[in-house]
């Protein structure tokens, strides 16, 4: 045995490729991004042969790991909770149809949220498409689970959910793992098997046979249930059920406060499926669990529904003990009120920014903004986007407002703003609608040839994959003529004067045509090493007895290197954040910020 | 031990909380921890809770932790809803580092300065941990302690 200081995501790559996983497919989402980068450096040092790499979204990336699957391969795909949302038709029909090999759906929870749109619950989903689901409640067993999965899945021949969390996912811990990776030999039988005409239904089922296939997988989930098994701990006769992250913290109160022979604490490995147990020897019996009933709902228990359990937001420990509180079983001492964090903000010298700011000045404040998901989010702080829904929904709302203004008989300016790789992962198919009904709004595509929210992965427009192998990259213009969009214009937002006269253009084409159009605006992202050593040093200084301290380019820029002194009444630049881009002296109506 | 490590993204803040835990797992102590790094990377707070020697999770309460290592003094308000005992750099620690060593190795000249002004671990804890260049800058702090 080893002991390695490893975080949830490392943990469940170790023990996926550890488990015999020679397939990994997925999107990046926080808090589930680290898995894929983690299983290429683990498969890269152990010299396995292996496919591991991201797909363009959810849906694909599930599709591609199932057939793996069906093949005979050990397969896992990764991603974070609304990515499953992305995923769900094939992953409904995955359990229906089942596995050869393996296949391990790892889906990580943002209670929260952390950084998420919604604090849905990946569980509940499994439950939903009658897929056995592992919710590790430490480090240890992230790894542990994801080894069980592979084995559960192999065994039952249907796909088994990993579910982690942010704690479980990005919390560390000291890990015990094996230090043997075995090696199996590697057979794809698919259609070279002699009874291939037997299989067929199966794989290609029509509804008829789906009938009988629904049969089939409530005889493996009746299988799998009688043997999942609670664990218990301690020995009150108030019974509290959990699992995941949120056992650990109910399993250290319990210490902390004494409460030994009042609660019977009991572990669930398997949320889903489990069996009725008789609970006839305790006083109450209580589910806490993240972040919907889901254990709960099986067992019928107190919990969520009657009040005990919140039902939003995270359960931290804190919130762990009002619980207790509320159950009657502590008294807690006052509550600390916590101050608010400094709003994050996009990085000095990201390119997004000032082609944002370039793209307010031609359109103005009155212009509806439908933004996306990723960094330029962060352009809400300065009023360059109106609406966040989900990936890709930028375009659709683009359209959808814009047809909406036509229709009330309004002008109205439309911009939908997304990066290059939400643009691939949903964006393009309703920039399709939008060529066919030809609705006039300008598309926005910030292109910074990175995933650069969720850790900076390779995107498609890569020309090597992550295991240094010739991939052919995808380009932007060539899709988006393609569709058959016909204003296609690109830029370095670096470049002020050209941005302005482009969008001006882009402005003029949406007034005389009535169609859509389309701007990239590409410069590497500042956070990666190749964009921060390819970005000219332009140093700027703010002129004193210039500055007229009106902050313009705070409220409408947001640099965080430029603060505003109240002492002087004046701006000033922080030489330890900036990065010497130069957007800045595009910005000052006093013309107070120049270059050195 | 229950700490809280705060700091600003570009920081290190992350670096300097692991380096923490591979030293307290050599000396065979048990470490949890959970990280929180918030939506930006540059200006944006990073958050590491840490359970040394006990506990199942990494997770601190509020008002229960032993210690918070502060980075970055403008959230000291933030860093106080931890616990009392906070552990901060003072400005002249923070302006020696800066003119010590590169910018991206000032995290390691501080948690020298840290690892010395406490008396939680031994320099020698850490030798082997670091690469070159942070060894050199983690021995400059350490250093600037002792004159």
């Amino acid at each position: 045995m080893l002991t390695l200081y490893l975080s949830g995501n490392e943990a469940i790559a170790y023990g996926l490729v550890q488990a015999g996983v020679r397939f990994i497919t997925g999107y990046p989402g926080t808090p589930s991004s680290e898995i894929i980068p983690a299983a290429q450096n683990l498969v890269k040092k152990k010299n396995i042969k292996a496919f591991i790499d991201w797909a363009i979204n959810e849906k694909v990336a599930f599709e591609i790991s199932y057939s793996v699957s069906l093949t005979g391969l050990k397969t896992a795909v990764t991603m974070k909770q609304v990515g499953l949302n992305v995923a769900m038709d094939p992953f409904m029909n995955s359990a229906y149809i089942g596995t050869d090999g393996a296949m391990v759906v790892v889906s990580v929870d943002d209670p929260g949220p952390h950084s998420s749109q919604t604090e849905q619950d990946s569980r509940f989903f499994a439950m939903a498409g009658k897929i056995p689901v592992l919710d590790p409640s430490t480090v240890q067993e992230a790894y542990e689970f994801a080894k069980r999965a592979v084995e559960l899945s192999k065994k039952y021949s249907i796909p088994v959910m990993l579910r982690s969390s942010t704690r479980i996912s990005h919390g560390r811990g000291d890990v015990k793992v094996e230090e043997d990776f075995i090696s199996e030999p590697i057979n794809v039988t698919f259609k070279t098997i002699k009874d291939w005409d037997k299989k067929l239904p199966r794989y290609a089922a029509t509804p008829r046979q789906r009938l009988m296939l629904h049969g089939l997988l409530n005889e493996k989930i009746a299988e799998i249930e009688r043997l999942n098994e609670l664990k218990t701990f301690f020995s009150g006769d108030i019974l509290i059920i959990s699992s995941g992250a949120v056992f650990s913290y109910l399993y250290e109160l319990i210490e902390e406060y004494g409460l030994e022979d009042k609660v019977t604490l009991a572990k669930v490995d398997m949320p889903y499926p489990m069996k009725k147990y008789d609970f006839s020897n305790y006083k109450r019996v209580i589910t806490v669990e993240e972040t919907m009933p889901v254990i709960e709902l099986q067992l019928c228990t107190e919990g969520r529904r009657n009040g005990i359990v919140p039902k939003h937001g995270e359960l931290t420990p804190d919130v762990c003990e009002e619980i207790l509180e509320r159950i009657g079983l502590i008294k807690k001492g006052k509550t600390i009120s916590v101050p608010p964090l400094k709003r994050p903000s996009l990085c000095p010298g990201c390119g997004h920014r000032i082609a944002l700011y370039a793209l307010k000045k031609v359109f103005g404040k009155k212009a509806v903004y439908s933004g996306d998901i990723g960094c330029y989010t962060l352009a809400l702080n300065f009023g360059v986007t109106d609406t966040v829904l989900c990936m890709g929904a930028s375009v659709s709302f683009g359209l959808g407002i814009k047809k909406a203004f036509e229709i009330a008989g309004k002008d109205q300016d439309v911009v939908a703003i997304i990066g290059d790789s939400t643009f691939f992962h949903t964006g393009i198919p309703p920039l399709i609608d939008a060529v066919h009904y030809r609705v006039p709004f300008l598309t926005v595509i910030l292109d910074n040839k990175t995933v650069a929210m969720t850790g900076n992965q390779k995107t498609l427009s890569d020309h090597v994959s992550s295991f240094g192998e010739p991939v052919t990259p995808i380009i932007i213009e060539n899709v988006v003529k393609g569709i058959g969009v016909r204003f296609v214009q690109t830029v370095d937002p670096y470049d002020f004067a050209s941005s302005i006269k482009t969008l001006k253009e882009a402005k003029r084409f949406l007034k005389e045509n009535k169609d859509p159009a389309v701007v990239v605006f590409r410069h590497l992202c500042v956070n990666t090493k190749e964009g921060l050593d390819a970005n000219p040093i332009y140093n700027v200084k703010i002129l004193k007895e210039v500055c007229k301290g009106c902050k313009v380019c705070i409220t409408e820029f947001e640099c965080p290197a430029i603060f505003f002194s109240e002492e002087e009444g004046k701006v000033d630049v922080d030489k330890t954040l900036c990065i010497s881009c130069g957007c800045c002296v595009n910005v000052c109506p006093a013309k107070a910020i120049v270059l050195v | 031990m229950k700490l809280v490590i705060l700091g600003k993204g570009g920081q290190g803040v992350i670096f300097f909380s692991r380096m923490i835990a591979q030293a307290a797992i050599k000396r065979g102590l048990s470490v949890r921890s959970t990280e929180i790094k918030g939506m930006a990377k540059k200006g944006g707070t990073v958050e590491i809770q840490m359970k040394i020697g006990e506990g199942m999770s990494g997770l601190v309460k509020r008002g229960s932790a032993d210690m918070v290592i502060l980075l970055s003094n403008d959230i000291f308000d933030y860093a106080k809803t931890f616990g009392k005992n906070i552990f901060s750099f003072n400005e002249k620690e923070i302006q020696t580092a800066f003119a010590s060593v590169p910018m991206r190795y000032v995290n390691t000249f501080l948690l020298g300065i840290f690892v010395k002004k406490t008396s939680l671990f031994e320099c020698d804890d850490f030798m082997d941990l670091f690469d070159e260049e942070n060894k050199k800058s983690f021995l400059k702090g350490c250093n600037y302690v002792q004159s």
